[in-house]
Order: C-alpha cells, then sequence, then structure tokens
C-alpha cells in the first residue's frame, strides 16, 4: 500500500529498516535494524523464525531494562559500533557513567553486546 | 577479535637522527626513551649523544599514518595563527635516560586530586622532563624548547621519571642511586621525598592512572608498590625469577604489568597482590636459535591506550603485540637492531619503538572497537575496588568478570 511506505522504510515484516525496543516502564526507542543488531541477543531474536513473536512485528520488549539504559547507552554505543567499524576515522572515546554500570553490565551480559 | 592479517604491525615510518654530534661519542647513541604527549600533538625522542628532539605530532602530511585526517592538523593551525610548530632540538649535555610529558591541557580529574593536594601550577604550560646520566634532571619548557629547571637529588644515573596524571605536576623519579624521589614542580623546594627501600638500581616506575599507587621495579626481583598519598611502601609482588626492569598500569588502573630479564611478563591485581597472569616470552623460530640472538630478556612494556592490549620488546629484537585474553601474542615485528623501549600513541593507532642505533620506528598497532561489556568493565575498575566490587548487588558470576577472572569472558 503506497501511502504508508515513508521515505527511510518502515517497520513491517522481515525487512524493515527499524526496529522499536521497549523498555520496562514501556518506552519506545526505535532504532535502525542494522544497529540494533550490534546485539548478539537482539539479532537472534528477530531473526529466527518462529522462535520469538518479535520476529514479526520487530519489537522487542525489555521487562528488565530501564529506559535510561535503553535510550541512553544502548542506542548510544550501536550507532557508536556502527559508525566505528572499519572506518578509517580515529575513534573518540566512549564514556559511561560508573554510576550506572552495575545495572549496565547486567544488561550487556544478557545482551551480548 | 578479528582476522589475524589485519591486525600485524605494519612498518610506517622511521626517525633516523642526524649527523652525530661533533664529539662523537660511539657508545651512547641509543634511543633510551621516547614519549607522546599527552593530547597527542608533540613526539619526545632522546636520540642519543645528549640531544633529545621534540617533534610536533602527525610528522608531515604525507607520512600521516592511516587513521588520523588531514582536518586535524589545518584546523590546529588556523587557531594559532602563527603557523604550525617546529621542531626544537634540546642538548642535554648529558646522556638522556629518560623523557616525560607533563599532563597538559589539565585534565578533569584533577578536581579530585586538588581535594588532597590544592596547589594552583605556575607552571603552566606543557614541559617535558628528562633524566640524565649524572642524576639531574632538566625541565623544558616545549613550546619554545627553553630550560625552565635543573632538578639535582639523585647521586647516580636518573633511570625512568613520570608525572603524575592529575595535573599537579609532581614529578617521580627513579635511579641507579637506589632511590626514588617525588618532586613537586610548584613548590619552591622542588623535592619533597626520597623513598628508600630497593636494594639495587631502580630501573621503571608506572603511576597508576588514578594516581593512588606508585610501582617501582629494579635490579631484584620484587615489585615494590607505594601508596602515593603517604609515600610509604605498601607491600611487594614476588613472582620473577630475574631483575624487572619495566612495569606499567592499564588505564583503569585495574592491573599492573611487569617485566623481567626472566623472559616473561607478569600482570597483577594491585590490589590484593594475585598473580593474573604470565606471558611467556619464547623463541619464535627455534631453528633460528643463533648463538648471536639474545635469549628473550624483556626490556620494556606499554599498555594500549584503550587497555586492550600489550606491545613488548624484548631482547631478540622483536615487538610483541599482545591481547589481554589470550596467552600468545597476536603480532611479531622483527626489528633490525636492539630495542630499548616502546610506547603508544595517546588516541591509539600507532607504536613507536626506539632503537639501539639511535632510530625509532612507528608500526601500526591493531585497533579494535571495545564491546560495550568491555567498557563497562572498565567503568566499574576505575570507579571501585577489588573489595567493593565484591559487595555489589549482582550475581557472583559477573562479579567475577569484572575483577578476578577479566579474561574469561568472551567479548
Amino acid at each position: 500500500i503506497e501511502g504508508r511506505k515513508k521515505t527511510y522504510g518502515d517497520r513491517e515484516g522481515p525487512d524493515a529498516m527499524y526496529v522499536k525496543l521497549i523498555s520496562s516502564v514501556g518506552h519506545k526507542v526505535i532504532v535502525k535494524r542494522e544497529y540494533a543488531v550490534t546485539s548478539i541477543t537482539i539479532k537472534a531474536m528477530l531473526s529466527d523464525p518462529g522462535q520469538f513473536a518479535e520476529n514479526e512485528i520487530n519489537e522487542v520488549g525489555f521487562r528488565e531494562i530501564s529506559s535510561q539504559v535503553l535510550s541512553k547507552v544502548l542506542r548510544i554505543y550501536f550507532t557508536y559500533k556502527v559508525h566505528y567499524t572499519n572506518s578509517p576515522t580515529e575513534i573518540l572515546r566512549f564514556a559511561t557513567a560508573p554510576q550506572i554500570a552495575p545495572e549496565l553490565l547486567m544488561t550487556v551480559n544478557f545482551l551480548d553486546c | 577479535m578479528e582476522a589475524g592479517e589485519e591486525l600485524l604491525p605494519l612498518f610506517d615510518w622511521e626517525l633516523k637522527p642526524g649527523r652525530p654530534h661533533q664529539f662523537d661519542w660511539k657508545s651512547s647513541c641509543e634511543t633510551w626513551s621516547i614519549a607522546f604527549s599527552p593530547d597527542g600533538s608533540w613526539f619526545a625522542w632522546s636520540q642519543g649523544h645528549c640531544i633529545v628532539k621534540l617533534i610536533p605530532w602527525p610528522l608531515e602530511e604525507q607520512f600521516i599514518p592511516k587513521g588520523f585526517e588531514a582536518k586535524n592538523r589545518s584546523s590546529k593551525n588556523e587557531t594559532k595563527g602563527q603557523g604550525s610548530p617546529k621542531e626544537k632540538m634540546l642538548d642535554c649535555g648529558q646522556i638522556v635516560w629518560g623523557v616525560a610529558f607533563s599532563p597538559w591541557p589539565s585534565p578533569p580529574s584533577k578536581k579530585l586530586w586538588a581535594h588532597n593536594h590544592p596547589q594552583v601550577p605556575d607552571v603552566s604550560c606543557l614541559v617535558l622532563a628528562t633524566g640524565l646520566n649524572n642524576g639531574q634532571i632538566k625541565i623544558w619548557e616545549v613550546q619554545t624548547g627553553l630550560l625552565l629547571l635543573n632538578l639535582s637529588g639523585h647521586q647516580d644515573v636518573m633511570r625512568d621519571l613520570s608525572f603524575t596524571p592529575s595535573g599537579s605536576l609532581i614529578l617521580v623519579s627513579t635511579s641507579r642511586d637506589k632511590t626514588l624521589r617525588i618532586w613537586y614542580l610548584n613548590k619552591h623546594s622542588k623535592q619533597i621525598q626520597v623513598l628508600l627501600g630497593h636494594l639495587q638500581w631502580v630501573y621503571c616506575c608506572s603511576i597508576s592512572p588514578d594516581c593512588s599507587m606508585l610501582c617501582s621495579v629494579a635490579e631484584e626481583k620484587s615489585v615494590f608498590l607505594w601508596s602515593m598519598r603517604s609515600y610509604t611502601l605498601i607491600r611487594k609482588l614476588e613472582g620473577h625469577q630475574s631483575s624487572v626492569v619495566s612495569c606499567d598500569s592499564s588505564p583503569n588502573s585495574a592491573l599492573l604489568v611487569t617485566a623481567s630479564y626472566d623472559t616473561n611478563v607478569i600482570m597483577w591485581d594491585p590490589y590484593t597482590s594475585e598473580r593474573l597472569r604470565s606471558l611467556h616470552h619464547t623463541q619464535v623460530d627455534p631453528a633460528m636459535d643463533d648463538s648471536n640472538v639474545h635469549i628473550s630478556s624483556l626490556r620494556s612494556l606499554c599498555f594500549s591506550p584503550e587497555g586492550l592490549y600489550l606491545a613488548t620488546v624484548a631482547d631478540d629484537r622483536l615487538l610483541r603485540i599482545w591481547a589481554l585474553e589470550l596467552k600468545t601474542p597476536i603480532a611479531f615485528a622483527p626489528v633490525t637492531n636492539g630495542l630499548c623501549c616502546c610506547t603508544f600513541f595517546p588516541h591509539g593507532g600507532v607504536i613507536a619503538t626506539g632503537i639501539r642505533d639511535g632510530h625509532v620506528q612507528f608500526w601500526t598497532a591493531p585497533r579494535v572497537l571495545s564491546s560495550l561489556k568491555h567498557l563497562c568493565r572498565k567503568a566499574l575498575q576505575s570507579f571501585l575496588t577489588t573489595y567493593q566490587v565484591l559487595a555489589l548487588p549482582i550475581p557472583k558470576k559477573m562479579k567475577e568478570t569484572v575483577f578476578l577472572e577479566p579474561f574469561g569472558m568472551r567479548y
């Protein structure tokens, strides 16, 4: 249906460019699929047919991940990783606030990224 | 890790000393020491014959190693308005054994340090300290090449020196007179402490980036750990079988590595004295075992700025690069002559090695993006001591990954 197609692709179907990540309180973060699959766990959830319901609608809900970690850290880290991988430019430091580090450690262990 | 071939250090460029000084002391041509300034804009090269060259970095347009954009340099020129900084030659009058840049511009961590040591530095520019054969230390202003200070105190060859990363211009020096000395460059009296304890020549020192501990190694088997707050000995680390010649702290202060003539590098947890890992430097190819080639006694080592790699130089003329979690080197580079020292460029990507004939060679170093797991671990390690991590409300297995078994997890 042409009217629904946007310039940058949409969130429907297996080839969708964007995916939605949902935090523990329901905040939704939309990221490019290419960035989100930096996390091996998210990649598996989105590409394994039949195993995860998330595959169909390109939404992944994380009941354990806070909004702060999700939007401030994960989305920024995914962008950082994609931008600098195999890039000739000088890599800038990615700083993480030590206060959220314990919670972040649990999250990244789960997400494997 | 990515494919092995991409990680081989590639030889980029070589700096050769100019014509030897008119007083041609044949025995003093070694490059004992090299250093990059903390912001990466200068390179100091003790090129033998008592000369130290200060070279603006990057070297020249066509020699910019892969990964540095030319536009960095031109924007610096625009803001200076005086043209690019020029090379300086510093004639020290004595063999130069150690060079060290002061931390400049003042790092943000200075606020933490100022709590304990509230001096405002009156030397407010980038300086280079050079340690000389007669024990003297000369302090030079980098921008102009002028000699600022002459520090006397050591009774014998001054071997290594290091500024604290905190920005308060505290200098630590080690010497063959078996002492370490602490100098406050701001205070009028300058030398404020002498650390006694070593029984032999002290070779090298390293200050942990959080400025809490000082490690010193000497021509004896024990590694000494001193407190940078009270300037007293905290503990000795035992494990090496021979003289320990070099030491370095990881960028998050969680690891200490030491290199020895016994061909081993040992990785320690400085808080618990635990030995985490031993890296053996064996002959690369046993068939090439000439009687002329020394067994691989270590000479120097250096952490990469993000803390993922270690570079070592040994008497078998090989530069080896190690990834922290593996037991064998990930890359080797053969050098034409004996190696004296090595250092990483502060933003990563380049390793410089100083050689016995006075040359410096630059190599492309592996650059890998840290996983978020590693970044997170680093943040925790810099923020908490081992014992505080043990008290965190997270599962035991997760605690182990932060400290006790830092290399067990896959990245």
